[in-house]
């Protein structure tokens, strides 16, 4: 099992989401560390989204619409509800927030990012599906949007959720 | 406090901090017994994900040595190689140490795979140069700059990256980077050195520097 390169390959970087309901859209974020990636998927309607967080809690911000928690997983939300999508049957899966480097504070970092992540999403009445968080590897994940698989790609190994 | 530098004031730095990237980089020159060239240091102000780009995109592999920088600077900076040349460059060092009898057998399976002395030497690399850096920088301020201890990681430099970025795009959406390469000509050999100070702690470099409100 590979991730795939493909056109229809969409990139949430740093701060950012993006959505799809073509059946043939592969949504990645690559090299999460501390950061944490979010993915949504309705499984009637098909309509999926990622999006790539940076930190727990901070103001709206419209040049990186996701990069705060607490004010951009609402944005997230709302876009997939527009999109299509009816969030509260959607699968939610989580990847990321590990600790990177021991020295400079990365660690506390990651497991703020999971704490806000699930503390954020129970708040709305949500639940993740399945998550890898935390630990000390890097990760790519892909959501893909015709069933939902997602996939997590580290150095050692590639697993789906 | 966000400290927003004028152009006049961001050439200050940009100057200060080439002088000691140049200093970094004869300190891996002299450890590796090889002239080393020194890219002309960009200083560039730029968001998390210029960052990325400019380490090559968050996906693409490296051995990162990272030291924070603690005391009246504060940041963080990173010595970044990719797998194969960072093999070349510890089986450089390592010559320099060790017998060539007793020397780890250079990895041709596994460019991911590094033994506990190749990494040892990489990141006493990695320490040496940016502490040339910190001791160039701290012959102009009045106050010391401390680095941590060096900690050495092979992962995506995304994933190596974004905690750093974290701690400093939490209050602002850009980020002040310097980048420069080193070039090891005949052994190619290529790394580089980032540095990411907290743009608020850099009020002091420029007080040092007589830059202040220019």
């Amino acid at each position: 099992m590979t991730l795939t390169e493909s056109p229809s390959l969409l990139v949430a970087g740093i701060g950012e989401m993006v959505l799809s309901s073509s059946a043939d859209a592969h949504l990645v974020a690559y090299g999460l560390g501390s950061c944490i990636a979010l993915a949504a998927w309705d499984p009637r309607t098909k309509v999926g989204g990622l999006a790539h967080f940076m930190l727990p809690n901070g103001p709206a911000n419209n040049a990186s619409p996701v990069k705060f928690i607490d004010t951009g997983l609402d944005t997230f939300l709302r876009a997939l509800e527009a999109r299509g999508a009816v969030v509260s049957r959607s699968t939610l899966k989580a990847a990321g927030a590990a600790a990177m480097l021991t020295v400079g504070g990365g660690l506390a970092i990651g497991k703020r990012n999971a704490e806000s992540m699930e503390a954020a999403l129970k708040e709305r009445g949500l639940n993740l599906a399945a998550a890898a968080l935390g630990g000390n590897a890097g990760r790519t994940v892909q959501l893909e949007v015709a069933d939902g698989r997602f996939l997590i790609k580290s150095l050692s190994s590639v697993i789906q959720l | 406090m966000t400290l927003t530098l004028s152009e006049a004031g961001q050439n200050v730095v940009a100057g200060t901090f080439g002088r000691a990237m140049r200093r970094a980089g004869e300190a891996l020159g002299s450890m590796c017994g090889q002239v080393i060239e020194v890219q002309t240091p960009q200083l560039q102000r730029c968001s998390a994900s210029d960052v990325l780009v400019m380490a090559g995109g968050p996906e693409s592999i490296v051995l990162a040595v990272y030291v924070g920088i603690t005391g009246s600077l504060q940041g963080h900076a990173l010595l970044l190689f990719a797998p194969p040349d960072a093999h070349r460059l510890a089986q450089i060092l390592l010559a320099g140490l060790l017998g060539p009898g007793e020397l780890p057998m250079e990895s041709t399976t596994d460019p991911l795979s590094y033994d506990e002395l190749e990494l040892s030497a990489l990141q006493e690399a990695g320490n040496v140069t940016i502490s040339a850096f910190l001791n160039e920088l701290g012959m102009h301020l009045h106050e010391p700059v401390q680095p941590t201890p060096p900690q050495v990681v092979v992962e995506m430099a995304g994933a190596v990256l974004d905690a750093v970025l974290l701690d400093l795009v939490s209050d602002a959406d850009q980020v002040l980077a310097a980048k420069t390469t080193f070039n090891e000509g005949g052994l190619a050999i290529d790394g580089t050195l980032f540095v990411l100070p907290r743009a608020d702690s850099l009020r002091v470099l420029l007080d040092a520097l007589g830059a202040i409100g220019i």
